[in-house]
């Protein structure tokens, strides 16, 4: 078991040579932040080297699964304990690279930090996997009827 | 007659707790048996219809308040979920305004290493001093007067999975406490704490070498099981190094054998093929010695444990007797759907039988202690998709959800699930501080058409004696007073009051939140007797992740697909609510 998760580390450790590494940290451009002036600060951004890669999606799917993110966010990401990653709602930002930074740095309310263990391309294809998932229309009302 | 012989046993019931004064609730079982029982007889079942709110207070925290209240010296001790605020409030004054109010520090890390919400199942008094565990990992002792922080001591690590939402048991000067994380695969223990500072005196793991374990030959006699390092040699190569069996229920004490009793966790992970044999002592009630730790017996519920069938559910010590003799118990109601009567000094199995229905296993073999299971509800990710397996892994009854017991009917009152899932397994990678799982489980409602019921429970014949069904899963606790009402609460938000020995509704009240609380019955400073009860939904995944929730618009969940009407009666909350007969503060 230990060797299994080894080898696994070490494949994506080779895969991430391949990934490029931010040099300019962007920053989680979401709506609910309020540039003070106007002014939105500067960041750096980050491109998605496999956005909208059918392949890539489906190997960002296995990955979802074999680092445990299912554990957490549920199978097809659809929400468990954690939230889910495919109804179009997003807390610390829903872009590619808010979703990566997320994904590499965690965040504060439980989401673990993979960065230490994952990087460049694997976490690219998580990315991938979340993006390709069809995101149901938002019906804001519930309701019932009947006793 | 009569009346004098209630009397007489009321003394001596008493008499056996002697360091309590009966009108407080100084831990979180009112007493070391776990009873739940409150000897205090004002609210009857003739007079309980009459029982109105007299005083609520918002704890200011969203999610599921499990544990219950203490009442200590006209003072009631709450303990919120996460951030784990504690609130004193003074019950001699009108409107019981706060003494003082603690809040600690406790990090947010804790709520994505939880498993099933941000719970916290209590806090003990003992010594002038309020001890209970922060969610990460930490156990504090607060002056009982004061609200000053007396120590912090840190007893489990987040990076390996392990969280601490448990109310710990105090046993003289010991101060027992377990982590969470049979979702994590950590390495599960109790720990011993000294309670005048905190400090660390002796760690006990659940799994692994004997000498980790305080297994001594000559003092560790199991009742069924024989050999030594059975913690290693059940398991396959090193997996007891990340078994799970986690301690996050309830302890019990008993005085007189000086043995504390607890039960253990399900094995990790979810996928049973990842670890062939008995997986001891995973699922399983332990019995140590709280001075040095020492284990004494052990029993393990289910063997290889194929359905997160955790046994963390609480070990009520009651004498009892059983085919006409007498005997020490400790009753027992499991996730696994049946309830055991065990002779607590020995660990020998006398009664076993299902309170809730089961399809996994047939019956308990008593020369055993073994489960008949039923091979095709045998999980693993080999058999693929198991249909149909009943309980589910929610347990036929929630270990979280802590029954009571009254001397006075001899029964014991149970919340019950009757919920049934698939079980679909796959390989899992432990790495730590990540889930550890590898199953996807679905429940639906059990037959006869509802999915919980509160029954009442005769653990010398093992039968039920009466059941009130319900429609939702019943998650709250319950206490049994000597005016024989018993009072539990549903998840829809109803408190409610029973006869204790019909089970006949005395009376009910609509809380604002749905209840997964457990309530006490206290003597307030006035010469009254009032009952309190925390509501607010939560402390499961599907309690916390379903439509009930609404603080969040980043994360809105649809229903939960077997209870899917449950946000047309309920919302998350959490408020600390008082009744009585009079007129209150």
């Amino acid at each position: 078991m230990t060797i299994r998760v080894a080898l696994g580390l070490a494949l994506f450790c080779m895969a991430c040579k391949g990934g490029a590494a931010p040099s300019i940290p962007p920053t989680v451009r979401s709506e609910a932040h309020v540039p003070a002036g106007g002014v939105a600060p500067a960041a750096g951004s980050l491109k998605n080297p496999f956005a909208g890669d059918r392949a890539s999606a489906d190997e960002g799917g296995r990955v979802f699964t074999s680092m445990n993110c299912d554990g957490c966010h549920g199978g097809g990401a659809t929400g468990w304990v954690g939230p889910s990653l495919v109804d179009g709602r997003w807390r610390y930002g829903g872009s590619d690279g808010e979703i990566y930074l997320s994904i590499y740095s965690g965040r504060p309310r439980g989401m673990p930090a993979y960065g230490g263990i994952l990087s460049g391309d694997p976490i690219w294809k998580i990315v991938t996997y979340l993006r390709a998932q069809p995101v149901p229309a938002d019906v804001p009302t519930e309701s019932w009827q009947g006793p | 007659m009569l009346w004098r012989f209630v009397a007489a046993v009321t003394l001596l019931l008493i008499g056996d707790r002697a360091a309590v004064s009966d009108g407080d609730w100084p831990m979180p079982g009112k007493d070391y048996a776990a009873t739940r029982y409150s000897s205090l007889g004002q609210i009857t079942t003739a007079n309980a219809n009459r029982l109105h709110l007299v005083w609520n207070f918002a704890t200011g925290v969203l999610g599921g308040h499990e544990g219950q209240p203490l009442v200590v010296n006209h003072t009631m001790y709450v303990v919120t979920p996460y951030p784990n605020v504690l609130y004193a409030f003074d019950l001699t004054q009108d409107g019981y305004p706060l003494r003082w109010k603690y809040r600690p520090e406790v990090s947010p890390t804790a709520l994505g290493t939880a498993c099933c919400d941000a719970v916290n199942r209590g806090a003990a008094y003992a010594d002038g001093k309020i001890v209970y565990n922060l969610l990460d990992g930490h156990t504090v002792a607060v002056d009982a007067t004061s609200g000053k922080q007396l120590w912090r001591t840190r007893i489990a690590d987040m990076a390996q999975g392990e969280t601490t939402p448990m109310a710990p048991l105090i046993v003289k000067d010991r101060v027992l406490v377990g982590p969470s994380g049979g979702e994590f695969g950590i390495h599960g223990w109790v720990k011993a704490l000294d309670l005048a500072t905190g400090r660390i005196v002796w760690t006990a793991y659940n799994e692994g070498p004997d000498s980790d374990m305080i297994a001594r030959p000559g003092t560790f006699s199991p009742f069924y099981d024989k050999g030594a390092n059975l913690g290693v040699s059940s398991w396959p190569a090193d997996a007891w190094q990340r078994a799970g069996v986690p301690v996050w229920g309830w302890l019990t004490y008993d005085p007189t054998l000086d043995l504390v009793y607890f039960g253990t966790g399900n094995a990790s992970p979810y996928n049973p093929d990842q670890r062939p044999g008995d997986n001891k002592w995973s699922s399983s009630v332990l019995a140590r010695r709280p001075g040095d730790g020492a284990l004494v017996w052990a029993y393990q519920f289910t063997p290889h444990e194929s359905w997160d069938f955790d046994s963390n559910a609480e070990m009520i010590l009651v004498d009892l007797t059983v085919r006409g003799k007498p005997r020490k118990v400790l009753v027992h109601f499991d996730k696994n759907g049946f309830a055991y009567t065990i002779d607590r000094t020995t660990g020998e199995v006398l009664v076993a039988a299902p309170f809730t229905p089961l399809n996994w296993a047939t019956r308990v073999d008593l020369t055993t202690g073994r489960p008949l299971v039923d091979s095709t509800k045998l999980t693993g990710a080999s058999r693929g998709n198991v249909k149909n397996i009943c309980p589910t892994l929610e347990g036929g009854k929630s270990p979280a959800s802590p029954s009571s017991y009254s001397p006075r009917t001899g029964l014991f009152y149970v919340s019950t699930n009757n919920m049934c899932m698939d079980y679909e397994a796959v390989q899992a990678t432990h790495i730590p501080g990540t889930p550890y799982i590898g199953a996807t489980t679905p429940y639906h409602a059990g037959a006869g058409g509802y999915s919980g019921a509160f029954i009442a429970w005769d653990a010398a014949a093992g039968r039920r004696v009466w059941e009130i069904r319900e429609r939702y899963p019943v998650w709250s606790g319950s206490v049994v007073t000597a005016g024989d009402v018993v009072f539990y609460g549903t998840l829809d938000g109803m408190f409610k009051a029973v006869d204790a020995r019909s089970g006949k509704q005395l009376w009910q009240f609509k809380l604002g939140s749905g209840i997964v609380g457990s309530p006490i019955s206290y003597l307030g400073p006035d010469g009254k007797q009032y009952v309190a009860i925390c509501d607010g939904i939560g402390g499961d995944w599907f309690l916390l992740a379903g439509d009930v929730r609404s603080d969040d618009p980043a994360d809105v969940r649809p229903p939960a697909d077997f209870i899917p009407d449950i946000a047309r009666r309920t919302s998350q909350g959490g408020t600390v609510w008082v009744f009585g007969l009079g007129t209150g503060p």
